[in-house]
């Protein structure tokens, strides 16, 4: 028996001492717990998009934006509602973290009106009117002016947007609060407030994320606990179970905060994936102990038996899972990585912990306690271990059928994958009716779209964006884009050019475009420039006139809109052959570059792990055939759950692809005891039939609970305001069934059709040994 | 012992003639009352909006009439900058009103561009550009507060004035800045504007501010003001003195206007015809260079 095990069924107190000091030194690391929730950190800090990105918001003063809305169904254009608008935009000017200076509403943006021949610059709205006829007249000139109408209010008048400039995107929550506290004060009942954009949603969401954590993750805890007892019925045999986990957790999250590592919306997963796990060896070793002890009546040489037969499917299961989270590594997004390498370091402390603590734990448990395991326990099991039994008896006789039904299922499963859609948009990580997704909705069909995006368009030469022919080409670009369904408004420099020279030639549609004049360009922009807000500009034109920066509002963040939009710019931009350098960013594009990052990341991950976890099975069975027939369960089970997501027609996103890495170290864990244990039993008995009975008794039966554990133990998940856990949790459960289902249906049959040539070796040795 | 107080006085009556005939005589009769000297706290405390007319007068209205060319270097806190080049003309007239002229040589596009502003002490100004690109004279009308002069950042009011009784002002404490005595004075808008609260450091002497700070509605610190360098320009038998070199920061954002005159001149007699939609679009060859 393994050194580990041996001491701690000498010296199960020390054992136990010791372990609870380890814990007790890494939960002490949790006082210096950093928390990130800033998607963009998804990134590596020198990720050429960021890089861009970073250099956009300097270059063009960029802040992240939240997007106010203020709804009243009877008409916003009325004095009185106009009145309380005005009041809260007031107040909102005064919340610290807000941008006073480049707040877009009716009160703080300037708007070029013509008065006779008078340009009258100032605020759209510089006080609420007082008569209906004001208000209505308002209405008219917003609407008639492009660069305001469907921005600051929509075409049918019911409401009004607010565009707040923020210094940090980590105070979007706070500010959001303080703003829907305003509201309450400021707005008449039947006025709705409504809050969107993306920096609202991802705060907002790192902010859910840790009060799920705090909910979902001692949930996680009550029902492994519950089904353990389900299972066992023995508290003083599932508490050592629990405590391996709970150490596990704490060893794993306090290395990580103790190492500096930030805990990020990837690194919060950390508990709740690594309990339902580290949780599987104490199963695996509590059944088998559970099931040994009546007929040994000695609780160290039930443990030495139980630990002779686990200890090496233990240990590479534990290896095998935390390759398959290790291989996270290789992803090119910062939090995955450490998440990966956190939660592998959490599985080798959950198997340290089980061969220790476990042993340790059943050692002081007096024996009178587990007299009662003997008595009854084949009544109290019930019916399931036989049914169990007939079932293991049933596939290994229609091996042929399985084998055929199993071809068929792959067949699906490749069309069911090739039906998934790559696909993610942050704001559906909430709950369709979540307020962030009802304000998303609402927002984008009032207005121009709340989701930003920057086009840059680049030139050569000594200002080249004042001239004419760039001009004109940035003016078609923008309508160009406002033609596509995904896109809102587009607002560039060019649009203030055109607007502002319309304007000062006396409101004459003839003028209403760029001109065609490199100095009258230059002189409009002068003008513009010397009468409203001076940062105003250089949203949209770099210091040296060499950049422009167009402002794309999109309809909705989803990553495969962001790419058709970009994908047409490239059209046009090729037709028309302008010179100018194109480059996106903005939150919405740097959302779609982490996603695809994130696609190839963990596909480059998974075949990685798949590989490995190939040679480790190779190595573990000495044998390159069962290494790969050991492949097989853990390939039909990743295959048809990503059909199923394929069916179904739920997107690729963040957490299905995050679900892929991991699904192969989970799912390899039955094939390992299945394989491993029908070879000795092989090697026992020279027989297959009899093998796969001893099979379809103790291991079997181990298998399924522990499938059961995994998807009991994630089914919390599934009741979180936050999809993505919903998805984690639905993703294991639908994994779990079909990885034991293809262990215990598909294994049995090939071993029948192809075991004796898998198992020539031993069937050989056996042979041999009866003949003498 | 009439010190400067009264010095001052002298200053303002002989080389202010102009303006204190036009009915700012208000500075008179606060030096009157101040026959002992610098304020030394507590006693015959002068009037702080007083101070600030004052320093209004001196900053804005000195002479009876003003030219310079004035460089401003607009520079982005990553120190990128861009460059305007001016001529400026003012010249008082009478109840405060003033007007000017400005003809603009850089940046090159816009060489040719010609501004005029009438101010009025109690109301936004009139103002007109000239677009030499389109030939063009258009007039606007914009809140002086809030717009930005050619870019920079100082607004119009920064380098016009601001209506005195737009705001309360209070004399917070004596102090010395740049080893000179100044008043600190707050001024809080009487209705709302960009700034909840002013802070001015005003020169005891030449009532000059040294430097101002501009608080916004979160209570912080956003803009400052001061007053680089300051020298004597010639004027008739005594000097002016004239801030030469003056700064706007935006603390928030970074971004600042360093403001150079040159070639300044009090009192060189300009006529009222350069103040006219005609020597918008052809600047006389006289005053331009």
């Amino acid at each position: 028996m393994n050194p580990l095990t041996a001491f701690a069924i000498r010296y199960p107190w020390q054992v136990l001492v010791l372990a609870t000091v380890v814990t007790a030194f890494f939960g002490w690391q949790f006082r210096a717990i950093k928390i990130d929730t800033d998607p963009e950190n998804m990134l590596e800090a020198s990720q050429p998009d960021r890089v861009v990105y970073d250099a956009v918001k300097k270059d063009f003063g960029i802040k992240d934006l939240l997007v106010v809305g203020v709804v009243d169904e009877a008409g916003i254009f009325r004095p009185d509602p106009l009145r309380r608008v005005a009041r809260l935009t007031e107040r909102i000017t005064a919340i610290p973290g807000v941008i006073i200076d480049d707040m877009v509403s009716l009160t703080t943006t300037d708007d070029i009106t013509l008065d006779g021949g008078l340009l009258h610059i100032g605020p759209v709205m510089p006080k609420a009117p007082e008569s209906s006829e004001e208000a209505e007249s308002l209405r008219t000139r917003i609407s008639t002016n492009p660069l305001l109408a469907e921005k600051l209010a929509s075409s049918d008048g019911t409401a009004i947007a607010i565009y707040i400039p923020i210094e940090r995107k980590d105070q979007s929550y706070r500010i959001s609060r303080e703003i829907e506290r305003l509201a309450q004060e400021e707005l008449a009942p039947g006025q709705q407030l409504y809050l969107a954009g993306l920096p609202v949603a991802e705060d907002t969401f790192g902010h859910e994320m840790f009060r799920e954590m705090g909910v979902t993750a001692p949930l996680v805890g009550l029902v492994i606990f519950l089904l353990l007892w389900a299972l066992f019925r023995r508290v003083r045999l599932i508490v050592p179970a629990m405590v391996v986990a709970m150490f596990s957790v704490v060893w794993a999250m306090g290395a990580l905060i103790g190492l500096g590592y930030t805990v990020h919306i990837m690194s919060s997963m950390i508990p709740v994936f690594l309990m339902p796990i580290a949780v599987l060896d104490a199963v695996h070793l509590l059944s088998e102990f559970y099931d040994r002890y009546p007929a040994v009546r000695d609780r160290a040489a039930a443990l030495r038996v139980s630990m002779d037969e686990l200890f090496r499917p233990m240990l590479y299961t534990s290896i095998t899972t935390s390759v398959g989270f290790a291989s996270l590594a290789l992803a090119d997004i910062p939090p995955v990585r450490v998440f990966g390498v956190f939660v592998a370091i959490g599985i080798l402390t959950a198997w340290i912990l089980t061969i220790t603590v476990i042993p340790a734990g059943i050692m002081l448990v007096k024996k009178e306690h587990l007299e009662s395991i003997s008595r009854g326990e084949k009544g109290r099991l019930g019916a399931w271990p036989r049914w169990l039994e007939r079932f293991g008896a049933r596939v290994f006789r229609r091996a042929g059928p399985v084998v055929a039904g199993t071809l068929v299922l792959v067949v699906v499963g490749v069309i069911g994958v090739s039906r998934i859609v790559v696909n993610d948009n942050p704001v559906s990580w909430f709950r369709p009716g979540e307020p962030v997704r009802v304000a998303d909705r609402v927002m984008n069909r009032l207005f121009g779209g709340t989701y930003m995006a920057y086009l840059v368009a680049a030139g050569e030469g000594e200002e080249p964006i004042k001239d004419p022919a760039v001009m004109a080409h940035l003016d078609q670009l923008g309508r160009h884009l406002e033609g596509l369904p995904q896109v809102g408004k587009v607002t560039s420099i060019a649009d203030i050019v055109r607007r502002t020279n319309y304007l000062l030639r006396g409101g004459d549609p003839a003028y209403d475009a760029v001109p065609n004049d490199r100095e009258a360009i230059g002189q409009v922009l002068f003008l513009v420039q010397s009468s409203g807000d001076p940062n105003e500009l250089d949203n949209f034109i770099d210091y040296d006139g060499r950049q422009a920066n167009l402002w794309v509002q999109m309809r909705s963040g989803d990553n495969r809109d962001m790419e058709a939009v970009a994908a047409s710019v490239r059209e046009f931009s090729e037709a028309s052959a302008s010179g100018l350098k194109f480059q996106w960013s903005g939150l919405t594009y740097i959302n779609k570059v982490w996603q695809d990052l994130m696609v190839v990341g963990m596909l480059r991950a998974v075949l990685g792990s798949f590989l490995v976890v190939l040679l480790l099975m190779i190595f573990l069975f000495r044998s390159i055939p069962l290494g790969f027939v050991s492949m097989i369960p853990l390939t039909l089970a990743i295959l048809l759950s990503y059909a199923l997501v394929g069916f179904i027609g739920k997107d690729y996103d963040m957490p299905i692809a995050v679900c892929s890495s991991l699904s192969l170290g989970l799912a390899i864990d039955f094939a390992i005891h299945f394989v491993h244990r029908y070879r000795n039993h092989v090697s026992e008995t020279g027989d297959l039939g009899r093998a796969n009975r001893a099979i379809f008794g103790l291991p079997a039966r181990a298998i399924v609970r522990n499938a059961l554990v995994i998807i009991v133990g994630f089914l919390p998940l599934t009741v979180s305001k936050l999809t993505p856990y919903v998805t984690v949790g639905l993703f294991f459960a639908a994994l779990m069934t079909f990885s034991a289902l293809a262990t215990l249906v598909v294994l049995p049959g090939l071993m029948r059709v192809a075991g004796a040539r898998l198992f020539r070796r031993e069937l050989a040795l056996r042979a041999a040994e009866a003949g003498l | 012992m009439r010190s400067s107080w009264l010095i001052a006085a002298m200053v303002f009556g002989i080389l202010g003639s102009t303006a204190l005939e036009d009915g700012t005589g208000r500075e008179l009769k606060l030096d009157a009352r101040a026959p002992e000297g610098p304020y030394r706290g507590g006693r015959q405390a002068p009037d702080a909006g007083e101070i600030i007319s004052a320093a209004q007068q001196a900053f804005y209205a000195a002479g009876t009439d003003m030219s310079a060319r004035v460089q401003m270097v607009l520079a982005s806190k990553e120190g990128r900058t861009r460059e305007r080049e001016l001529t400026m003309f003012r010249k008082n007239f009478a109840a405060g009103e003033q007007r000017y002229y400005i003809y603009f040589h850089r940046p090159s596009d816009v060489r040719g561009t010609t501004f005029m502003v009438w101010k009025y002490p109690e109301r936004d100004d009139d103002r007109w550009i000239y677009v030499p690109a389109i030939n063009l004279v258009r007039r606007i009308a914009a809140d002086d507060a809030r717009s930005s002069f050619v870019g920079s950042d100082f607004n119009y009011e920064d380098i016009s004035g601001r209506d005195v009784s737009a705001d309360e002002h209070r004399i917070l404490r004596e102090d010395t800045l740049n080893s000179r005595s100044v008043f600190v004075v707050e001024s809080r808008p009487v209705r709302s504007a960009d700034y909840v609260q002013k802070l001015s450091w005003i020169d005891k002497t030449t009532r000059l501010p040294l430097r101002e700070e501009y608080y916004d509605v979160q209570g912080a610190l956003y803009r400052v003001f001061t007053s680089d360098e300051i020298r004597e320009v010639e004027a008739g038998p005594a000097g002016v003195a004239t801030v030469v070199k003056r700064t706007m920061k935006n603390v928030k954002t970074g971004h600042r206007t360093e403001v150079t005159f040159s070639e300044v001149a009090y009192n060189v007699g300009i006529g009222d015809d350069l103040f006219t939609e005609s020597s918008l679009r052809r600047p006389p060859r006289r005053w331009i260079r």
